[in-house]
C-alpha cells in the first residue's frame, strides 16, 4: 500500500515538474488567461470548427475552391508556404553537422523543432484540401517515380519522419532516457545528411509540379528552371526564419534561459545575416534571368509586373542590401528587420506562384472562404502553441548539461 | 510582337549573358563589403562607453567578447554562478585563441582548488601550460569532453566548460573578480599588447581588419610559445 502511495505521488510529481512547470493545476490554469492565448483562444475557437466542418461536409461546402481553381490557400499557404518555411531545419542543421559551423549549434534545436512543427502543420493543411484525404496512402503504393508529386509526397513523409528523430534527442532529454538519447544523438550526423537530401528534393520538386503548367502561371513566375528558384528560395526561408525565431524565442523564453550557458545569439544573427545577404543577392539576379529568359521584359509595365517587382525588389533584393549592410555595421535590428522582410517575400512569392498568378488569364478570381481562411490561421495558430509548450519544458533553447557530452561526475 | 515576344531569341541570350557578367562583378563589391570586419560592433562600443574615465583611448580591437553573467579572473579563467548554486569554470576566448588547446588537465571531482593557485593545465600533445583557479572551492564536476580539447573549447564560454565548483558564499566569491565591463576592458587590453607581438606570420591581422587565429601564441612565438601563455596565465613563476 505504500508503495502504491509512493508510486503515485513519485507519478503525480512527474507531472507536476514536467508538465505544469512545477505548478498545481489550478495554478497551472491560472497561468493560462493572457491575452495572446485568449487571442489564440478565439482563432481556434472558429478555426477548429471549421476544418471539422470540412471534412463533415465536403470542399464544396467549406471552401471557394472549383475546378478552375482547384489550389487555394490550404495548398499556397499551408503547405507551399509551410514547406519552404521550414527549411531552417535543413539549412541549420546542414551548417552545424555538415559543414562543421558549431557556432550555429545552440539554434540547431529551435530550427529543427520549428521545421518539424512547420511540417506536420503543411501535412494537415495538405489532408485538408484533398479531396478524399484517405487516398493520401495511394502515393506510398503507386509507383509513380515520373511524377513531380510522387517525389514530394515520398520525401515530405520521410522527411518529417527524419524530424520526428531530430527532435527526440531534446526530447528523451527531457525524459532523462539517456541510452536510447546516447543512441540518437550519434545518428544525428546521419540524420542530418539524410534531411538535406529529402529537402532538397522536394523544396524543389514542389517547383517542378508547375513545369506541368506553363501555360496556367504568368510568365513573369514561369521557367523552366522554376524548381531551382524553389530551392534557393527556400535556403533563403530557412536562414531568414531562424533569424526571426531565435529572435522572438530568446526573447520570449528569456526566463527560461536564466542560469543556461550564455547564448551570443547576437553574434549569430549577424553570421545568418552575411549568408542572408548572399543567398538573397543570388536569388535576385536569378530571378531577373528568369524573366529574360522567359522573354517576359514586356509584361514588368502590367499589374503583375508591379507585383513582380514588389515581390522580387523589395522583398528580395532590399532585404539583401539590408542583411548586407546590417552584418557589415553589426547592426542586428536591421538584420532582424531583413530576415522578417525576407520571409514574407517568400510567403509572397508561393503565394503568387501558386494562387494570385496562377490562372492568370482566368477572368474568374478565386477568393478563399471564411473557413479557409480560420482553418489556416489556426494552423499557424497551433504550430506556435505547441512550439511554445514544447520549448517551456524540453532542452530546446538550450542542451541539458548532463547531455551536453560525457559528464563526468 | 507581343510582350511575350519582347525579344528574339539572340537578343534574349545577349542579355541573359550582360546580366550573368553584371551579376558577377557586383558579386564581388557584395562579398567583400558583407564579409569585412563589422563597423562599430556592440561589444566595441559598450567596452568603450564603460572603459574608465582618462583611459587611453586605443582603437577597440573587439577580437575577444566576454558574455554578460561571467566573472573573469585575471589569470585569463572565467567563473559564472549557476542556478543550482554551482559556480562553472572555464577560460576565456583569449586563452583558447592564445593556446587553442588539444588537451585540457583537469581536476578530479572531490579535489579542493584555490584561488589565485594553479588548478588545471592548458596545451598541445606535449606541453601544458598551468592556468588559475578563479575561486576556492571543492570540483563536483568535470567536463569530460572538453579534457578532448580544440572541439569544444572552440565555444570556450559554453560547451567548452572545465568543471563545476561548490563555492562558499559563491556569490561573494565572484565579486572579487572582473565583472564583464571590466573584463572587457582587460582583454582590449591583453589584445593591445598582444597585437604588438604580431608577426607576418600570423596572416591577417590587426593591420588589415583580420582577426586571432587560433593558436596565436606558437604563431607569435614558435616553441616558446608556452613561455608566453604563462606570461598571461600569471603562472610564469609557478611550477608547471
Amino acid at each position: 500500500m505504500a508503495s502504491a502511495r509512493t508510486e503515485t505521488l513519485g507519478q503525480s510529481s512527474f507531472f507536476r515538474d514536467k508538465i505544469l512547470l512545477g505548478m498545481s493545476l489550478g495554478e497551472y490554469l491560472r497561468s493560462l488567461l493572457t491575452p495572446f492565448n485568449l487571442v489564440a483562444a478565439v482563432i481556434l475557437a472558429i478555426g477548429v470548427p471549421s476544418l471539422v466542418y470540412r471534412f463533415a461536409a465536403g470542399l464544396g461546402a467549406s471552401t471557394n475552391l472549383s475546378q478552375a481553381y482547384p489550389w487555394g490557400l490550404w495548398i499556397g499557404f499551408d503547405m507551399m508556404t509551410g514547406v519552404v518555411l521550414a527549411a531552417g531545419g535543413f539549412t541549420i542543421g546542414a551548417s552545424v553537422q555538415l559543414l562543421g559551423l558549431k557556432d550555429f549549434h545552440p539554434i540547431e534545436r529551435p530550427a529543427i523543432l520549428t521545421a518539424f512543427i512547420g511540417y506536420v502543420m503543411a501535412v494537415v493543411g495538405l489532408l485538408a484540401d484533398l479531396g478524399r484525404p484517405w487516398n493520401i496512402v495511394m502515393a506510398i503504393v503507386n509507383a509513380g517515380s515520373a511524377s513531380a508529386l510522387f517525389e514530394i509526397a515520398w520525401c515530405v513523409m520521410c522527411y518529417t519522419t527524419v524530424l520526428l528523430l531530430e527532435f527526440t534527442v531534446p526530447f528523451f532529454e527531457w525524459l532523462g532516457w539517456k541510452r536510447i538519447h546516447a543512441i540518437l544523438k550519434k545518428s544525428l550526423l546521419a540524420l542530418t545528411v539524410l534531411s538535406v537530401m529529402f529537402s532538397t528534393m522536394h523544396q524543389s520538386a514542389l517547383g517542378s509540379l508547375f513545369l506541368l503548367a506553363p501555360t496556367k502561371l504568368h510568365p513573369l513566375w514561369y521557367t523552366p528552371f522554376i524548381f531551382i528558384f524553389f530551392f534557393i528560395s527556400a535556403i533563403l526561408a530557412g536562414i531568414s526564419m531562424v533569424i526571426v525565431e531565435s529572435a522572438l524565442s530568446h526573447k520570449v523564453f528569456a526566463h527560461r534561459l536564466e542560469g543556461q550557458p550564455h547564448v551570443d545569439v547576437d553574434k549569430l544573427t549577424i553570421g545568418l545575416g552575411k549568408a542572408g545577404a548572399i543567398v538573397a543577392f543570388a536569388y535576385f539576379f536569378l530571378k531577373l534571368q528568369g524573366v529574360v529568359d522567359g522573354h517576359a521584359w514586356g509584361y514588368l509595365l502590367t499589374g503583375y509586373g508591379a507585383l513582380f517587382l514588389v515581390e522580387t525588389v523589395g522583398f528580395v533584393l532590399v532585404p539583401s542590401l539590408l542583411f548586407a549592410w546590417g552584418a557589415r555595421h553589426a547592426k542586428v535590428k536591421v538584420i532582424r528587420w531583413a530576415g522578417a522582410m525576407a520571409v514574407a517575400g517568400i510567403v509572397f512569392n508561393r503565394l503568387n506562384v501558386s494562387v494570385i498568378a496562377f490562372n492568370w488569364q482566368n477572368p474568374v478570381r478565386y477568393v478563399p472562404s471564411w473557413m479557409e481562411v480560420a482553418v489556416s490561421l489556426s494552423l499557424v495558430t497551433i504550430g506556435v502553441l505547441a512550439f511554445r509548450w514544447i520549448c517551456n519544458r524540453m532542452p530546446i533553447l538550450w542542451e541539458d548539461p548532463a547531455f551536453a557530452d560525457r559528464h563526468e561526475d | 510582337m507581343t510582350t511575350h515576344d519582347f525579344l528574339g531569341l539572340y537578343d534574349a541570350k545577349v542579355m541573359e549573358y550582360l546580366l550573368a557578367l553584371v551579376y558577377l562583378l557586383l558579386f564581388v563589391p557584395m562579398w567583400r563589403f558583407v564579409q569585412g570586419r563589422p563597423q562599430a560592433a556592440e561589444a566595441g562600443a559598450d567596452a568603450r562607453a564603460q572603459a574608465p574615465a582618462g583611459a587611453t583611448a586605443h582603437p577597440l580591437l573587439g577580437w575577444f567578447h566576454v558574455p554578460d553573467g561571467v566573472a573573469l579572473h585575471p589569470g585569463h579563467a572565467w567563473a559564472r554562478l549557476d542556478a543550482d548554486g554551482l559556480v562553472t569554470v572555464g577560460i576565456d576566448e583569449f586563452a583558447q585563441k592564445l593556446v587553442d588547446p588539444e588537451q585540457v588537465r583537469l581536476p578530479a571531482t572531490g579535489d579542493v582548488v584555490r584561488q589565485s593557485r594553479p588548478a588545471f593545465a592548458v596545451g598541445d600533445q606535449v606541453v601544458t601550460v598551468p592556468m588559475l583557479s578563479p575561486v576556492d572551492g571543492t570540483v563536483v564536476a568535470v567536463n569530460g569532453a572538453a579534457a578532448h580539447g580544440a572541439g569544444a573549447l572552440r565555444d570556450p564560454y559554453g560547451a567548452g566548460w572545465l568543471f563545476k565548483v561548490k563555492v562558499p558564499e559563491a556569490a561573494r566569491a565572484l565579486k572579487q573578480l572582473l565583472d564583464p565591463a571590466a573584463a572587457r576592458a582587460f582583454l582590449e587590453s591583453a589584445a593591445e599588447g598582444l597585437s604588438h607581438q604580431l608577426q607576418p606570420a600570423l596572416g591577417r591581422v590587426l593591420q588589415d581588419g583580420g582577426v586571432p587565429i587560433h593558436g596565436i601564441a606558437q604563431a607569435v612565438a614558435g616553441e616558446a610559445w608556452a613561455a608566453l601563455a604563462r606570461k598571461h596565465f600569471l603562472t610564469d613563476r609557478s611550477e608547471p
